[in-house]
């Protein structure tokens, strides 16, 4: 049954008001925001000018550290992935009574605010903290060491926060392979090595596919982490616009970089879908009955 | 059948491990905010429940807790009226027109908050709702629309279409049966993108920190404030709060719809 289309229209419309005025409009602010001439007195001038852009580039410092935000994100992602995949691999193979039990066990993280789990990290990491006891009572160390504020610290936090968003995906992929696929490779004689390798790990693909673009997207843009936990030891790309924008009141600069950022991450997520596209094409062949 | 022993064992041994390190931070917050010593510690020493008692005493946080649940709620409240609306809207849709539009709805979620915050900082500010209450409301609801129109659509989508035959049969026109059918039949998935959105607004860092008002923190802001000069026991009160408020929506949700219909 279809309603008459002006009702319909009335349905849509709060939504479509919202995402236009208050989500693609702010985009496009962005865009114009990034040519427009700083200003002493407010957050922005009126004149137009390409001058943020080119102080962008000939400055050596942003370009380090969006090369650094870059294989920051791109370690979290492998980590992640790595981590993940045996996760996803028993959640989709675990029977019935216990499914519930574990799938709360990855999604739960998920319902707790990043700041809370990065909090939980600097209990277990800091001076007095269990980490710190355990290698003094191992006689490692002699006394406690510095653990917080380190980019490994914010690798770590980040990959715990993320792994659900790639457990997700992967999951997916697992349970969508046909179990008809597993018999005939164990009739054919391939023992569960071979079978994972060639039959398990290549059908995961698109699973993987799409939780290695979620994470790397979510990593690079992340903001409380390396604040929380980096401190000023660990100057990110989100930091750093932030910075611009909230402390030094530099909004054309500020909107300069969160552009070059989007398009970096843009760039690297293109890169990857097109190098896998084989892989993906492989997957989505062994799929068809 | 013992090296498989083994390997089995190991497997086991390897995902405790991996489900561990998952709750690690989350148990750890806990058992430090019961904690009846006077410094953070943690394996924690005795037990009392003086910090939230701190935590409740302590005005930033309280205020901060209570902007943070009526944020929550409003924005609850908005978005699973627009959601359902726009879910409702997609199934009229002929299917070429669909795909957008639901594209359009999901790009928040796909789009980093943080970018989206600085789009919405700089718009604000220009159409003059710069670092107000109703700015920081939009950016709620804006992020979290999208939760509650997947778990609507979702629900929407396992309607089988006879119902609505039947009911225009019958003689009920486009408005009454979506009140009377549809509306009772989606009820779960509203439930449950309810609760995400208020857990989701609940939570919402990157978004409250740029568009917050002077002086206006929400919980997980005060809890950074915090943070910044103080470490004790009373912040992982606070922590300890937004996890009880994640697991009363968890409850929730398998009270009212079942946690396994809800994912």
């Amino acid at each position: 049954m279809t309603a008459r289309p002006w009702r319909l229209a009335i349905l849509g419309a709060p939504a479509l008001f919202l995402l236009v005025v208050f989500f693609v409009l702010p985009y496009g602010e962005i865009v114009m925001m990034s040519f427009r001439t700083p200003s002493s007195s407010a957050p922005y001038g009126d004149g137009v000018t390409l001058a943020n852009y080119a102080r962008m580039f000939a400055d050596g410092h942003y370009l380090g550290i969006l090369a650094e935000t870059v294989a920051v994100g791109a370690s979290i992602t492998a980590i992640c992935l790595l981590i993940s995949f045996p996760i996803a691999l028993h959640l989709s193979n675990v029977g019935d009574r216990w499914h519930t039990l574990f799938y709360a066990c990855v999604v739960s993280p998920l319902l707790v605010g990043v700041l809370v789990r990065n909090f939980g990290w600097m209990i277990i990491l800091s001076f007095n903290g269990p980490i710190n006891q355990i290698l003094l009572a191992l006689g490692l160390i002699d006394r406690p060491v510095r653990l917080l504020f380190t980019v490994e610290v914010v690798v770590l936090a980040l990959v715990h926060v993320f792994i659900p968003f790639m457990v997700l995906p992967i999951t997916t992929a697992l349970r969508n392979i046909p179990p008809s696929l597993y018999e005939a490779s164990r009739s054919l004689g391939a023992g569960r090595f071979a079978t994972f390798w060639r039959v398990t790990l290549p059908l995961s693909f698109p699973g993987v596919q799409s939780g290695v673009i979620l994470v790397f997207v979510l990593a690079i843009s992340a903001y409380v982490t390396p604040v929380l936990l980096g401190g000023q030891f660990v100057v990110l790309m989100p930091t750093v616009i932030v910075q611009q924008l909230i402390a030094a009141f530099a909004w054309p600069f500020g909107a300069v970089l969160a552009m070059i950022l989007t398009l970096s991450t843009l760039t690297c997520v293109l890169v990857f879908a097109f190098a896998t596209r084989g892989l993906a094409r492989r997957a989505a062949i062994g799929r068809t009955p | 059948m013992k090296a498989r022993l083994i390997l089995g064992l190991a497997a086991g041994a390897g995902l405790g491990i991996l489900y561990a390190f998952l709750l690690a931070p989350l148990v750890v917050v806990v058992l430090a905010s019961l904690s009846g010593g006077e410094v953070l510690a943690f394996p924690p020493t005795g037990f009392s429940l003086k910090w939230f008692a701190k935590f409740f005493g302590h005005e930033s946080f309280r205020n901060a807790l209570w902007l943070s649940l009526q944020v929550a709620v409003t924005s609850t409240v908005v978005v699973a009226v627009v959601a359902t609306m726009a879910a409702l809207f997609q199934r009229g849709l002929s299917r070429n027109l669909a795909g957008p539009f639901r594209t359009l709805l999901l790009m928040p979620l796909l789009m980093p908050e943080i970018l989206t915050a600085i789009g919405l900082l700089f718009f604000l500010y220009q159409i003059g709702l710069g670092n107000t209450y109703l700015g920081l409301q939009i950016g709620h609801v804006v992020i979290t629309l999208p939760f509650a129109f997947l778990s609507i659509t979702s629900a929407l989508d396992q309607v089988d279409p006879a119902l609505e035959e039947a009911s225009a049969s019958l003689g009920a026109g486009y408005g009454r049966t979506t009140l009377k059918v549809m509306l009772p039949l989606i009820k779960p998935g509203i439930i449950t993108g309810g609760l995400f959105t208020f857990i989701v607004s609940f939570d919402m860092f990157a978004m409250s920190f740029l568009l917050k008002t002077v002086g206006g923190n929400t919980l997980p802001l005060a809890l950074f404030d915090y943070l910044k000069y103080d470490f004790d026991p009373t912040a992982a009160a606070a922590a300890t709060v937004s996890i009880l408020f994640a697991l009363a929506v968890v409850a929730l949700v398998e009270k009212l719809v079942g946690l396994r219909r809800a994912f």
